[in-house]
Formats: C-alpha cells, structure tokens, sequence
C-alpha cells in the first residue's frame, strides 16, 4: 500500500517539474492535456459512474467559458471571479438539466442533454452581439504577464482538484451509491439508495467540473469561441474516455494524454485526427469495452493468474452434489 | 479469444501508423508561415492559395532564394476558425520555427492571429482578410498587402453602385467580422450617395434563402449586395432566380472567390448568369508584366487560366516577404518589421507600399485595386472602373 | 409570405417524416437508436452525386442504386457494430455516436468540404396558386417523399415481412416464440431504415446539396419527430414531421430566422416534460 503512495507522489512530482525542461509547444500540448483530464474525468463521472450518457458535456464547459470570458470582457471583471462565476453557473444549469432528466432514461437523456448542447450553440451564434459568435470573444488571461509555466501549473491544481473531487465523491459513502445505480438501478432503490439524490447529484458536480475546466480554458487560449461548446469537443472528450476506460478511475487521465498527444502528432499530416480517434475509438468500443485500462487489467490478471502454482485437484470428500448420484 | 487478437493487431496497426513515420529533417531553408482554410466551407481557398504558393516559391528560389538558401513555406490549416487559426499560428511560431507568417482569408480568424502575433513579435502579412480592425488597431507587427473593407466599399463597391444608377439597393450580410464590418461600410457608404438601403443578417452555411429572399423582393431593390464568403452564396444566387428576384435586380457577390469556385455552375445553374462579383484579377487587367508572368507560370504548371484571384494575393505576398526578409539581411523580427515598411516592390496588382500614418485602417496597408466583374454566358466581363472595363452591365 | 412559409414546411416536413421512419422502425424493433442515422442520409445522396455525376447515369438510376447501396452498409453496420449492443442502451448510443463522427471525418476525407449535388431531375420554377414562385425540385421533392411514405405504410400492412415488423415491434419475445428469426428481422430492419434515410437523402440533395457535416441536423431533426410522435408509432412520425416542418419555418418567418432549429428543441423538451410517450405513442412500462 505505501509503495503505491509512493509512486504516486514520486510521479506527479516528476510530472510537475516536466514542463521545465520543453519547449514552448510541447508545454501548450501539456496543458491541454490537462484540460481535458478535466473533461474526460467530469465526464467519466456521469457516464461511468452513474450511467448517464450526457452529449451536453461540451456546453458546460461553453457555460463556464462564455460566462467567465463575457464577465471580463465587457464588465471587466477580474478573471479569477469570472472563473469562479461561470463554475457556480455550470453547477446551476447542471442542476437544473439533471432534475429535467429525472424520469428519463438511456436515450431520453441523451436526446435531451444534446437538445441542451445544440440550444446554447444556436444561441451563442445568435447572440453574436454579446458572445461575438464565430467571431470569437477575447479575454484577458489569469496572468498578467503571460507564462506558459505559469498556466501549467493553474492547470495542474485545477485537474488534482478535479480528480480529488471525483475520488472521494466516487469512494466515499456516497460513491458505492453512485455505482449501486449504475448497476442495477432497482436493486439499489429497494435498498434504500435515493437514486434521484444521486443522479442529480453527479449531474450538477460534473457540470460544474466542467464549467471550471471551461472557463480556465477559455482564458488560457484568449479566446472564447462556439468550438468550446461544440458536438466536436464532446466526441473528443467521449473518445478519450472510452479509449482510456470508461467506468475506471485512470481511464480519463490515460485516454486525456494519450489521444492528445497522438493528434498533435498526426497533426503533421494533416487534420485527420478526429477520424483517427473515432475509428481507434470504435473499435476500443466495439472490442474492448472496458478501454486500455480495461486491456491492461485483464493483461496483468492474467500474468497473475499464471505465475500461480497449479492447484493439485484434491478431493477430500466434499465433492459435494457433483460426485456420484445418489 | 478471437476478440483479442483482432483488437490488438488493430490496435497495433493504427499506433503503428500514427507514431511509425519521424518527420523528416528540413534541408537548410528559410521558412514562412502561411495560414489559410485548407479544410472547412472554405477550403477551396486553401487550394488557391496552395497554388499560389507552389508558384511563388518557385520564382523565388529561381531568383536566389532568401538570404541565400531556398525559401519553404510550411502552410497551416485555420479552417476560418479563430481558434484554430489561433493555435495554428502558435503552432508555425514554436513548433515549425518560421521566420513569419503570411495568409488568412477570413476576418474572425486574423483577429484572433493578430493577437498572438502581437504577443509572440512575430511579423504577420495578411493577404484576404478584409476587415478593417485587422490593421485599424495599429500592430507594429501586422501588416497587410490586400484589400480592405474600407477600401472595397469606398474605392469600389459603392462607386459602382453610383455609377450603374441604381436606384434601391439591399445589403445581406453574414453574421462575422467581415460580413458585419462591410454591411456597416456599405450602409454609411450608400447613405451618403443618397441611395436608399435595407439590410439583414444571415448564416454563412445556410441552405435555404427562401424566406430572406421574400422579404428582400418585397422591396424590389435594383442591386442586392451579398456579402456571404461560403457556398450559402451559391444556394442565395440559385434561390433568388427561383423565386424570381433576379434578373430584375442584380446580384452582387461581395466576396469574389465563391462565384469563382469550381462548384459554382453545379449548384447556381442557370440563374448565376448576369451575376456580378468583385475580383482582383482579370486576364484583360494585367497591370505589371510580373502579373502576365504569373499567368503564363500558372498555366504551365496548372494546364489552365488562373480563375481564383486569393491564388495571385498569396503570390504577391510570398514575394514581399522574401523581399523584406532579404532587404533586412536577418529573420530577425525587429528588422524584418523596418524593412517591410519600407517595402516598394513591383508585384502582380502594381507596386506595394505600406501606408504609415497611424489611428486608422491605412497603418502597414497596402490596397490593391479591385474590379467589379460580370458572368455573361460564363464569361468575365469586367464591368468597372470604367478605364478598365470590357463591357457593359446586362440585365 | 405565410402561403410560402406553409408550402416550404410541407415539403420539409415530409422530408422530416421519412427520415424519421427509419429511427421509429429500428426504435421499434431493436430498441436501438443510431445516432449516424444521418450520415446514411448524407451518403445516399453523395452515392447520388456519384453515380450520376461521376458514372455518368441516368439521374433516376443513380437514386435507386444509391438507396440499395445504403442499404447493404446498413446491414453490415448493423452486423459488425450493432449486434453485440443487444439489450444494452448505453453501449449502442455511445457506439454510434461514435459511428456517427468517423462517418462524418471519412465523407470530408473522401469527398472533400465542398456541398455535393445531384443534378435536378426537374429545373425552373412554378408559379403556385398565382401567390408566389416556388422551386420545381422542391414540388418533386415532396411528391416523391409522400410516394415513398405511402410505399413504405402499405409494404408494413400487406406484406408477410411487414407483418414480421409489427409483430416484434409490439412484443418482440412472443414474435421469436413464433418462429421469427429476430436477428435476420433486425439484420434487414436497419438496413430498411438506413434505406429510408437514404430515400430521403436523394430526395432532398438536389435541393439542399450535401455536406459531410449536414447529416447532423437531419439525425436530430428525426429523434425529435420519433419522440413527438411517440416511439413505436409510425403514423406519429408522419404527423410529427409535417408539424416540424410547419413550426420550423413559420418561426423562421415570423419569429426569427436565426432561431430556426431552436424551436425543434424546445419542442422536445416540452414533449419530454409533459408527455414523454408523444403524440400517438405507447406508454413505455
């Protein structure tokens, strides 16, 4: 138990004094990865956890972008508020979606959620006068003078707080909830588990992960476009946490890295990576529904199982009913 | 079981294509950055300016190089997204290592460019992006040799809505920075003239005109001007013969390139007949022996008449930078950035000089005459300015 | 203006109607929704472009051939993607939303950004009821959809495969207890209803050109009609499209024409808050 402890720390802080040695790009790539751990995490909280297949991810994160950008933009308030404000936002709708989708189900959900996401596109567009639309919104930054190290580590804390949120919400008394009605949802409310509670619950936490992630985004890039809260930025967020393990804790985090380093490498070639996911990621779905965490698993177990002695095949008499008839 | 080994050998085919090939180590060359939708409802300028660029580097390196090695132009895709041609722009600067960057032919996104070139020092020649903010907000490092809004409008649009006497007109405009910035223009532009105007707002992508178009032939306007940049021109031009607002009013692209787009006949029929667009570049109009020599170099290596002017804008530019790169003797930013302002090249549209006088949309601008051209039978006529033109206006 | 706005309503609103039986069906039968339904839309129509374009062959030809080409993909699709989702909601959604993306990357990869479009099968433009000019392409368009509706309403009452349908769509255990192969029925169900969508698609691309990105809007144009209507009921769809398609447009004319596809979403979610089994649907148990 302590050795895992240990790595754990050993690696994050490896990983926390990583961007000094890279370049400029190479440190943008870091923290993009680590917005979309945010994402995929959130999301995997939703989905994984408590088998609500939200497509209206994307547009919390747009809440919390457009809310905070907006905020600076034209009432020149100060980022860090305007972070704050779009994650209470998000929290808000989240709620409010999460009590719409209360008697709904599987695909009621999803239809809704990405009625949701489609709405706040259009009105995005629509509302140019104040959003700028496809024009794209410009926003002060969180640091006065610009430092990519500087945003790393925003970055950095913001994801550990993030999956510290998402582990104890998921571990703690509450979480066996969270998978109880994932499972089996009946079986859990004849137990006794408030599954509104719980759903509603996930569905307002993870919105306002997302909202934060969002709005941090937002103002780490300058700019606030409709591509934060697009269909696009949902598939990608979708597919790394399929890629990485749906249902599983690092799942996110391994899918977030991997598949954003991978596109920017196949950015080289041209803007294919998003048929590359989508194909990797159909056939991770298809084949390997339980992701790379799920494949490295079931590898390890496997390696376990065989380095076990054989068990001899002794019967002292209790074969049971499987011994002779009687 | 069988499960398995299918996923990992496609697993491993597909990790092995995307991580399998290293880049190749670049000869020793200067590099520029050029940015442009090379994916997106624009791509089809992403061709004309990949055009522009073959023939460009090739008449620089045939003419000794930049500073003595050959010139390589690594061409980024935006998409016309400001975010990504954001990020595009960072990508040339940091991971690519240019010495500047050329290009873009949407407003939103050279908006969003500009600023990261501000930030970075980066010197930045927009080509086809016309809005006037792009050098209205004086960026030491931006410059532009193409054309402007302003320009456009004052220069030609409106002269020729004058010129033709026309005696109503209806401005439809798309919801970006350009569409936007030129109805204002426009509108300020014609009110002046004393021409009575309406306007309206509509989606670059749309589809379907139909309603849009009843209420513009409710006012039955003489001239309608159309600032779409995408193929939700093509679907306004067709539609609007449907419905039968044209031939009676003339339709006037104010954008040029998607009446010049290779699917433009497809998707208008017919009704793109008589239709007027504003252009750079006519066969008739050459008015530097560089720009016959472009024609002739793009018939050679394409086996057809140049068609899409943005080809011949990213020309020019490439050309100017390589200029401007070997005048200062040095990539270095600060030098590049005088030696750009002192530029006076002889280019295919004339001889570009950067304007100096600052508050305005004039500061490092370089505005290039524009012609307002007809299709008549799926010809090219120009039809103003009028020392230039070779026909009349049809109806 | 309102005669103009309720003609074009009509005719996009049958188009809603057909695409939107190609959901219900596989709904119905399988339980199953496919979020690529309209990629299969956008492919028939750039199978259309192709073999009349490219091929060379007569644009009725090339319709038809694009409509059974769609068919094969969809049961394939449906055999190597679909069939393990069985039973599992979720699995299936995430599958083909994902399905749906990879199409849409391919088709831009493939055919390029540019709109696709089939030729016109008929050109110029009538003058309806002396109120205002209307595309011919567009008259046609309807005429077909409604021939293609009736088609498909009288192969589910008088054939033996229709009654196949209506039998497992209702109970789809007893169906199996009396002999229907289920997963031959689902095979052919989804390749019918990716055909539907497919129809629809080459319907409609002479009018409003395809995209490799305009596949989107039609798949969630036809949930909402599915839901509207009531899951499992296939008049539902019809009448769910034609009021679509008639909300769609008087709203684009007399509210705004920015807020267009807005009104389909909030007419989801008010059905989905007040009604959630539609207009003519079954209450779900």
């Amino acid at each position: 138990m302590k050795t895992k402890w240990l790595l754990l720390f050993v690696g994050l802080a490896g990983f926390a004094v990583l961007p000094w040695g890279l370049g400029v790009y190479h440190q943008h790539i870091l923290i993009v990865s680590l917005f979309y751990v945010m994402m995929a995490a959130s999301w995997n909280l939703l989905a994984g956890y408590t088998g609500q297949v939200s497509f209206g991810h994307a547009a919390f994160a747009g809440i919390g972008a457009y809310a905070s950008g907006i905020l600076a933009a034209k009432a020149g308030i100060n980022p860090w508020l305007g972070v704050a404000a779009g994650t209470l936002l998000a929290a808000i709708f989240g709620f409010l979606v999460g009590v719409l989708c209360l008697k709904l189900g599987g695909i009621y959900l999803s239809l809704t959620t990405l009625a949701f996401s489609e709405i706040l596109h259009i009105v995005i567009n629509n509302e140019y006068e104040i959003t700028r639309g496809t024009m794209g919104l410009q926003v002060p930054g969180l640091l006065s003078e610009y430092s990519k190290l500087g945003y790393f580590y925003i970055f950095l804390c913001a994801a550990l707080l993030t999956l510290l949120v998402v582990h104890r919400l998921i571990h703690a008394n509450m979480g066996l909830n969270f998978r109880a009605v994932q499972n089996d949802e009946r079986a859990a409310a004849s137990l006794g588990v408030d599954v509104v509670r719980v759903r509603v619950l996930a569905f307002t936490v993870s919105s306002a992960l997302a909202g934060m992630a969002g709005a941090l985004y937002g103002h780490y890039l300058l700019l606030i476009t409709p591509h934060i809260p697009s269909l696009d930025q949902q598939f990608l967020v979708l597919s790394m946490t399929v890629i990485g393990g749906l249902g599983s804790f690092v799942g996110p985090i391994i899918g977030a890295f991997c598949l954003e380093i991978l596109s920017e490498y196949i950015r080289v070639y041209g803007e294919y990576h998003v048929l590359a996911f989508g194909v990797v990621a159909l056939i991770v779905a298809r084949f390997a529904p339980k992701g790379l965490v799920g494949i490295s698993k079931s590898v390890w177990e496997r390696r376990r199982q065989a380095a076990l002695p054989a068990v001899p095949v002794t019967d002292n008499g209790k074969g049971g009913a499987r011994r002779g008839v009687t | 079981m069988k499960k398995r080994w299918v996923f990992a050998v496609l697993m491993a085919a597909v990790v092995g294509i995307a991580l399998g090939s290293v880049p190749v180590q670049a000869a020793d060359t200067v590099k520029i950055g050029v940015v442009g939708p090379r994916t997106g409802g624009a791509a089809a300028t992403g061709k004309a300016f990949e055009e522009g660029i073959q023939l460009a580097t090739t008449y620089v390196n045939a003419n000794g190089g930049v500073l003595g090695k050959d010139l390589e132009v690594v061409f980024e895709d935006t998409a016309g997204a400001p975010d990504k041609a954001a990020s595009g722009f960072e990508r040339l600067v940091t991971r690519d290592g240019v010495a500047m960057v050329l290009g873009e032919s949407h407003s939103s996104a050279a908006l969003a460019e500009i600023e990261v070139a501000n930030r970075l020092k980066v010197p930045f020649v927009v080509v086809e992006a016309w809005a006037d903010p792009i050098t209205a907000k004086n960026y030491r490092y931006v410059f532009r040799a193409g054309p402007s809004n302003s320009g456009v409008v004052n220069d030609t649009i409106a002269k020729w809505v004058v010129h033709e006497g026309f005696k109503k007109a209806y401005i439809v405009a798309e919801n970006t920075d350009w569409g936007l910035g030129i109805a204002e223009l426009s509108k300020a532009a014609l009110k002046s003239a004393g021409v009575p105007y309406e306007s309206l707002v509509t989606e670059r992508k749309s589809q379907d005109h139909y309603t849009e178009l009843a209420k513009i032939k409710a006012f039955d306007p003489d001239v309608v001007l159309a600032f779409v940049y995408g193929t939700g021109l093509h679907y306004f031009v067709a539609q609007a013969g449907e419905i039968g607002l044209t031939p009676k009013a003339v339709v006037l692209d104010g954008a040029g390139p998607p009446s010049l787009w290779p699917d433009f006949w497809t998707n208008v029929g017919d009704y793109g007949n008589l239709e007027c667009f504003v252009s750079s570049m006519h066969e008739k109009v050459e008015l530097t022996p560089l720009a016959t020599a472009f024609r002739e170099a793009y018939v050679e290596a394409f086996g057809h008449a140049p068609t899409d002017y943005k080809s011949r804008s990213i020309y020019d530019a490439i050309l100017i930078a390589a200029d401007a790169i070997n005048r200062a003797g040095t990539t270095d930013a600060e030098k590049v950035v005088d030696a750009l302002e002192s530029t006076e090249l002889l280019v295919t549209r004339g001889t570009a000089r950067f304007g100096t006088e600052k508050g305005g949309p004039e500061y490092h601008h370089w505005m290039p005459p524009m012609l307002v051209i007809q299709w008549q039978d799926k010809e090219q006529v120009v039809l103003y300015p009028p020392e230039a033109a070779t026909g009349k206006l049809k109806r | 203006m309102l005669a103009l706005s309720i003609t074009n309503g009509l005719v996009i609103g049958i188009i809603y109607a057909l695409t939107a039986l190609g959901v219900s069906l596989v709904v119905g039968i399988m339980n199953v929704i496919n979020f690529a339904h309209g990629e299969f839309y956008i492919l028939a129509g750039y199978f259309s472009f192709l073999f009349a374009h490219t091929l060379g062959l007569d644009p009725m030809v090339a319709m038809v051939l694009s409509v059974g080409a769609v068919f094969v993909f969809g049961v394939v699709v449906e055999y190597t993607l679909i069939r393990p989702t069985y039973g599992d909601e979720l699995y299936s959604l995430i599958l083909t939303f994902i399905l749906s993306i990879v199409l849409q990357s391919a088709y831009l990869l493939i055919f390029g950004p540019y709109p696709n479009k089939p030729p016109n099968w008929v050109k110029g433009a009538t003058d309806l009821f002396g109120l205002f000019m209307y595309g011919n392409q567009r008259l046609a368009a309807l005429f077909a959809g409604i021939a293609v509706i009736a088609l498909f309403f009288a192969m589910l009452k008088l054939t033996w495969f229709g009654r196949m349908i209506r039998a497992a769509s209702q109970d789809r255990e007893m169906a199996e207890l009396n002999g229907i192969n289920t997963r031959r029925l689902n095979m052919l169900s989804f390749g019918l209803g990716c055909a539907l969508a497919a129809a629809a698609g080459v319907i409609l691309s002479p009018v409003f050109p395809v995209t490799p990105t305009a596949g989107v809007p039609v798949a969630l144009t036809a949930f909402v009609c599915v839901v509207l209507g009531g899951m499992g009921s296939m008049w539902g769809c019809v009448v769910g499209g034609l009021i679509l398609g008639l909300v769609e447009n008087l709203g684009a004319a007399y509210v705004s024409t920015g807020y267009k596809h807005v009104f389909m979403f909030v007419i989801l979610i008010l059905v989905l808050l007040v009604r959630p089994s539609g207009l003519f649907g079954r209450s779900e148990t």
